[in-house]
C-alpha cells in the first residue's frame, strides 16, 4: 500500500527496559495500511538537527474502544540523536512520520511451528508478526486468521535489564526463550547458540545485528531450514529515492546492490551476501 | 490567481518547483505519496551509458544540517532507462527532464541523441558535475569542454538542454558562460560540494568512497551565492539548487535570479515538501504584489553605495 506522511501526536511514551521505550503515535492513515515487518520513518520535530528521518519497525497497531485502528506503537533503544529526542517526548508532542515502508514479512497462509529469532533491539518487528501468525490481529484491512500452529520467540539480550516486551510476546501467545550475554536472564550465551542447540521450527525469521543474522542464516542454510532475515541497514529516506541503504543480494550472475528500504528489509537468508 | 509558469530558454514549466536528480528516484517510488501533477517537473536519477554498480556503503552520512553522499551513479544504464523507466515516466502528469552523464564528450552527445529519439521528455539535463565518480568533475571544471559537450548535445537532441554545474570550481561564472556559449537553455546551480567525514575513534573515513557531496540546508547560502553570481551574468537562465526546503528558500532563490528551483535532500526528510511549497507560492508572490511569479525573478536589489 502506498505510503502517507503524517504529523503524529504522541499518545504515550513508556519505559520498557534499560534505555528502551515504547512510544504510541496517533496516525490513523498510516496505521490502517501497515503490516508486520514494514517500517516507518520517524523525524523528530526539530528544524535541521537531526536532519533525516530514522527507520523504526512496526511494533503493534493501536486500536480504539470500537476496534478502529488509530495509531502504532514503536519500541526503540536510545543510541543517538533521534532516539535520544524520542525518549524526551511526552504525550501531546508531535513527530513527523511517513510509511508504511518496505516489503514486510512473508505472508504465510498456514504453517506449523515458526521461530522468530531476535538479538539486541531486533525483537521489535516480531510482536505484530506473531499476532498476525497466531490470528489475534489483522493488519492493513485483513481479518485476523490463524496462520501458524505455534510461534516461539528466541530473544537474546546483553543483560536482563535490556529485555523489553517479553510480557507482550507472552500475552500474544508466543513461547519466549531468552538468552543473555551475562546470564542475568534466560540461558547464558548468545541467542544463536540456543537456536543451534534446539534447532526449532519449520521456518525461521531473524532480526538483529548483522553478525547475528549472518550466523543464523549460515545455520539455517546448512540445515536447509527456510529462513528470512530483516536487516537494520542505516537509511536516509526509507522511500527508495536516495540509493544509500544498499546491500549485496545474490543475482543469477553474481550479486547486485539492492535497496533495503524497498526490496527489503526482509530478505530470504539464502540471497544475502554477507 | 497568480501565474506560476516560467520559461527557461525553450523549456516552459507550469511552476518553478522541480525535484532534483538523485533525490526522487525514478519517481515511481513516490507514487501515491506525492501528487506529481502539482510539480513543475521531475528530474529522475542520473543515467549513464552503461550500468554502474555504484560505490560501496556507507554511501551517505548525516552532518550538521546536511548530509554527505557518495552513491556513485548506481544505475542500470541508458537502455534500461529508455525501456523500463521512461515508459512509466512519460505517463506522469508533470514535465520529465532526463538527466544524463557521459564518461566523455562523445558519450554525452551519443546519449543526448539516444534520449532525443524518445518521446515524452520536456528537457535533458546534463550532469556535468557528479563529484563521486573518478574524474567526474573534469568536464564542468573546464570551460572549453563544457562548451563542446553542451553544443554537441544541443545539436544532437531536439529537447531543451540544461547544464548542471558543479560548485567545486574557482569561479562558477566561467563555466556558466561556457555552457551558455554552447547553447544551454539553462544552467542548474549547483550540484553538491565535495566534503568528507571521519570516524576518529576508528581512525578512518566514514564513507565507502572516502569523499562525498554535501547537500541540504547547510549549503543553501553557498548555492544562493552561486545563483546570484551566475544570474548576474545575464547570459543564461538559472535553475537554483542547494538546501531548498521551504517556500521562503524558494523565494530567496527566485529573487536572487533563479527562474526555477530544484528540491533535493528535502525530499528525503519531508517527502511532500515540494507539492506543499507549490501551494504556498501563490501567497508568497501575492506578498510581493505580483500576479506572475516570473515578474520577481532576479528582482533583488543591491543598495547603491
Ligand atoms: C528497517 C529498520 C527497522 C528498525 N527498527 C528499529 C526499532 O524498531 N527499534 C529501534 O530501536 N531501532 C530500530 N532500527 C534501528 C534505528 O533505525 C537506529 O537505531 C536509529 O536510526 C538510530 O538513530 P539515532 O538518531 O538515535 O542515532 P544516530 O545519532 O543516528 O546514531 C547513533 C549511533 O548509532 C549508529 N547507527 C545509527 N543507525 C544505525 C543502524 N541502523 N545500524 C547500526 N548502527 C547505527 C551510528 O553510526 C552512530 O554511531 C531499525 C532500523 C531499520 C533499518
Ligand atoms: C543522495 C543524493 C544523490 C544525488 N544524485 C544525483 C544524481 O544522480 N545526479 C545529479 O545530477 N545530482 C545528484 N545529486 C545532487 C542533487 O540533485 C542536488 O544538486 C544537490 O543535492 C543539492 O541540492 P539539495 O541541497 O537540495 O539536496 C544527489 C544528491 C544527493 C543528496
Ligand atoms: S534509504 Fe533511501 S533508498 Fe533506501
Amino acid at each position: 500500500m502506498t505510503a502517507v506522511q503524517e504529523s503524529a501526536r504522541v499518545l504515550a511514551n513508556d519505559r520498557l527496559g534499560r534505555d528502551t521505550y515504547r512510544i504510541r503515535l496517533e496516525c490513523p492513515e498510516l496505521a490502517s495500511r501497515i503490516r508486520p515487518g514494514q517500517f516507518v520513518m520517524v523525524r523528530a520535530d526539530r528544524p535541521n538537527d537531526p536532519l533525516l528521518g530514522r527507520p523504526f519497525a512496526l511494533y503493534d497497531t493501536v486500536l480504539d474502544g470500537q476496534g478502529a485502528v488509530v495509531g502504532i506503537d514503536i519500541v526503540y533503544l536510545v543510541v543517538g540523536k533521534t532516539t535520544g529526542l524520542l525518549a524526551q517526548s511526552a504525550a501531546g508532542d508531535r513527530i513527523g512520520l511517513w510509511g508504511p515502508l518496505g516489503n514486510g514479512f512473508r505472508p504465510i497462509e498456514s504453517a506449523g511451528h515458526i521461530a522468530l529469532i531476535a538479538g539486541g533491539i531486533g525483537q521489535t518487528p516480531f510482536l505484530a508478526y506473531a499476532r498476525e501468525l497466531l490470528g489475534t490481529r489483522g493488519f492493513a484491512g485483513s481479518d485476523p486468521k490463524k496462520r501458524a500452529e505455534r510461534v516461539t520467540v528466541y530473544y537474546g539480550v546483553r543483560s536482563a535489564e535490556y529485555a523489553a516486551g517479553v510480557s507482550d510476546f507472552e500475552a500474544a501467545g508466543c513461547t519466549v526463550r531468552l538468552t543473555s550475554n551475562d546470564g542475568t536472564i534466560g540461558v547464558k550465551g548468545f541467542v544463536t547458540d540456543l537456536v543451534a542447540s534446539e534447532l526449532p521450527a519449520d521456518r525461521w525469521i531473524a532480526c538483529g545485528p548483522e553478525p547475528m543474522l549472518h550466523a543464523v542464516s549460515d545455520l539455517a542454510n546448512r540445515l536447509g531450514i527456510p529462513c528470512d532475515v530483516s536487516l537494520e541497514t542505516p537509511m536516509a529516506c526509507g522511500l527508495g529515492i536516495c540509493f544509500s541503504c544498499v546491500t549485496k543480494i545474490r543475482t543469477p550472475d553474481g550479486w547486485d546492490y539492492k535497496r533495503v528500504c524497498v526490496d527489503g528489509p526482509v530478505f530470504d537468508a539464502c540471497n544475502v551476501v554477507w | 490567481m497568480v501565474d506560476l509558469s516560467v520559461s527557461l530558454g525553450r523549456l516552459r514549466l507550469p511552476n518553478p518547483i522541480l525535484v532534483a536528480s538523485g533525490t526522487f528516484g525514478y519517481a515511481r517510488e513516490m507514487a501515491g505519496l506525492v501528487d506529481f501533477a502539482r510539480l513543475g517537473g521531475i528530474i529522475p536519477k542520473t543515467v549513464t551509458q552503461k550500468p554502474r554498480i555504484g560505490n560501496p556503503p556507507p554511501r551517505t552520512h548525516e552532518t550538521a544540517a546536511g548530509m554527505l553522499n557518495a552513491i556513485g551513479l548506481d544505475n542500470d544504464g541508458l537502455e534500461h532507462f529508455c525501456t523500463h523507466h521512461l515508459p512509466y515516466l512519460r505517463t506522469l502528469p508533470a514535465p520529465i527532464i532526463a538527466n544524463i552523464a557521459g564518461s566523455d564528450a562523445d558519450e554525452f552527445v551519443a546519449m543526448a541523441a539516444r534520449v532525443g529519439r524518445e518521446s515524452g521528455l520536456a528537457a535533458v539535463e546534463l550532469n556535468l558535475s557528479c563529484p563521486n565518480v573518478a574524474h567526474g568533475t573534469d568536464y564542468a571544471t573546464d570551460p572549453a569542454v563544457t562548451t563542446r559537450i553542451v553544443r554537441g548535445c544541443r545539436d544532437a537532441c531536439p529537447y531543451p538542454i540544461i547544464a548542471k554545474l558543479t560548485p567545486n570550481v574557482t569561479d562558477i561564472r566561467v563555466i556558466a558562460r561556457a555552457a551558455a556559449d554552447g547553447g544551454a537553455d539553462a544552467v542548474s546551480c549547483v550540484n553538491t560540494f565535495v566534503g568528507m567525514a571521519i570516524d576518529w575513534k576508528r581512525r578512518k573515513p566514514i564513507l565507502g568512497n572516502i569523499t562525498g557531496g554535501l547537500s541540504g540546508p547547510a549549503i543553501k547560502p553557498l548555492a544562493l551565492r552561486a545563483v546570484w553570481q551566475v544570474a548576474g551574468l545575464g547570459a543564461v537562465p538559472v535553475v537554483g539548487v542547494g538546501g531548498i526546503a521551504t517556500v521562503d528558500d524558494v523565494m530567496e532563490f527566485i529573487v536572487a535570479g533563479a527562474t526555477a528551483v530544484q528540491l533535493g535532500t528535502v525530499n528525503f526528510y519531508d517527502p511532500t515538501a515540494a507539492t506543499r511549497i507549490v501551494g504556498e507560492l501563490e501567497s508568497a508572490a501575492g506578498h510581493l504584489g505580483v500576479s506572475r511569479i516570473a515578474d520577481v525573478i532576479g528582482s533583488a536589489r543591491v543598495q547603491p553605495g
